[in-house]
């Protein structure tokens, strides 16, 4: 009766929080460094709903659960892409589609958080028209989503993603 | 015709008179006891008739305790149980155990039933994703671009609103 008591009692003597793991701060990747041939990637993917939904891009895949639930979409597919080398200038265009493209001007993040990511000063265009113009800070694996218009049954989304 | 105890009560009571009287008391020349049993029972209605309501008690409760007091004197007790005339008492080493095993089993229950605990967390392992939205200008009063973070999922999107409608037939699917 006591041996099997024992784990209660030691239980109730801890603190409630004692349980919990300690908050760490998230590893620092030194592989995710800044290094030359580092490029930006951008894709327009359409997200839709389908009964039977196919394969998320293969940029797309370690991302589309969490997709799936931000937006409500069970389908992304991908509509364009565009990649641009990041070069001494930093100052270039993506041309996903040929209705939306994006001016890109990307400086090195210097802050320890970006683990070597970018600062990035976007456009984006629909039809020769700018829609919003923003700063974003992207790092290696870690892509932005921008949420577009209303597209069919679905809607746009552009991703932008610093690749290595 | 009346019975004979009819005669006699009325005997006693005087109440029988001439030729019924004389018959009667020759009748009882055979019962010795009657002259006795009428005069205890003329002395018995005197003692009725002077006394005839309980006298009043003036101390009720302590007769009621002398009373009682002397009733538990003269009952026999009850013989005690041998664990106590050891001096052991209700409270022995098992008895003893016994309780402090319920009270312990009492004390779990009563931790995990009443005491609250931290809601149960879903582990998140430390992520490296890392995107902000430092800040957004849509260029027209019409457009909304919201910056949307939900830890949970750990995505940032920039969320713009008020875009033109596209059909899906511009685009090229892949």
């Amino acid at each position: 009766m006591f041996v099997r008591l024992l784990p209660l009692l030691l239980l109730a003597a801890l603190p409630l929080d004692a349980a919990e793991p300690a908050a760490t701060p998230p590893a620092v990747d030194k592989k995710s460094a800044l290094r030359e041939g580092d490029k930006i990637w951008s894709g327009l993917v359409y997200a839709s709903n389908d009964p039977s939904p196919k394969d998320p891009p293969a940029e797309l895949r370690d991302f589309a659960p969490r997709l799936k639930r931000v937006f409500g979409y069970n389908q992304f597919q991908l509509a364009g892409s565009a990649v641009k080398m990041i070069d001494n200038d930093g100052e270039g265009w993506l041309v996903p589609s040929k209705n939306f493209w994006l001016s890109v001007k990307a400086r090195r993040a210097v802050s320890k958080e970006a683990r070597g990511g970018y600062l990035l000063s976007l456009a984006l265009y629909h039809d020769n028209r700018q829609i919003v113009e923003t700063e974003a800070k992207l790092a290696p694996g870690s892509p932005l989503f921008i949420r577009g218009p209303a597209c069919g049954k679905g809607h746009l989304l552009f991703v932008l993603q610093v690749q290595q | 015709m009346k019975t004979f105890e009819e005669r006699y009560t009325a005997w006693i009571d005087g109440q029988l008179t001439g030729a019924e009287l004389a018959a009667f008391e020759k009748e009882l020349e055979t019962q010795p006891h009657a002259a006795l049993d009428r005069t205890e029972a003329h002395q018995l209605g005197d003692l009725l008739r002077t006394h005839r309501t309980a006298p009043t008690l003036i101390n009720a409760d302590f007769f009621s305790l002398q009373l009682q007091q002397r009733i538990a004197a003269e009952t026999p007790q009850p013989r005690r149980t041998e664990s106590r005339e050891n001096g052991g008492g209700f409270w022995s080493i098992s008895r003893l155990l016994w309780a402090g095993a319920a009270s312990l089993v009492v004390a779990g229950i009563s931790y995990v039933t009443l005491v609250p605990t931290a809601a149960p967390t879903i582990p998140v392992e430390p992520s490296n994703y890392f995107a902000q939205v430092v800040e957004a200008w849509p260029s027209d009063p019409s457009i909304s671009a919201t910056t949307v973070y939900n830890p949970q999922d750990n995505l940032t999107v920039l969320w713009l609103d008020g875009l033109d409608y596209m059909p899906s037939e511009q685009l090229a699917l892949q």
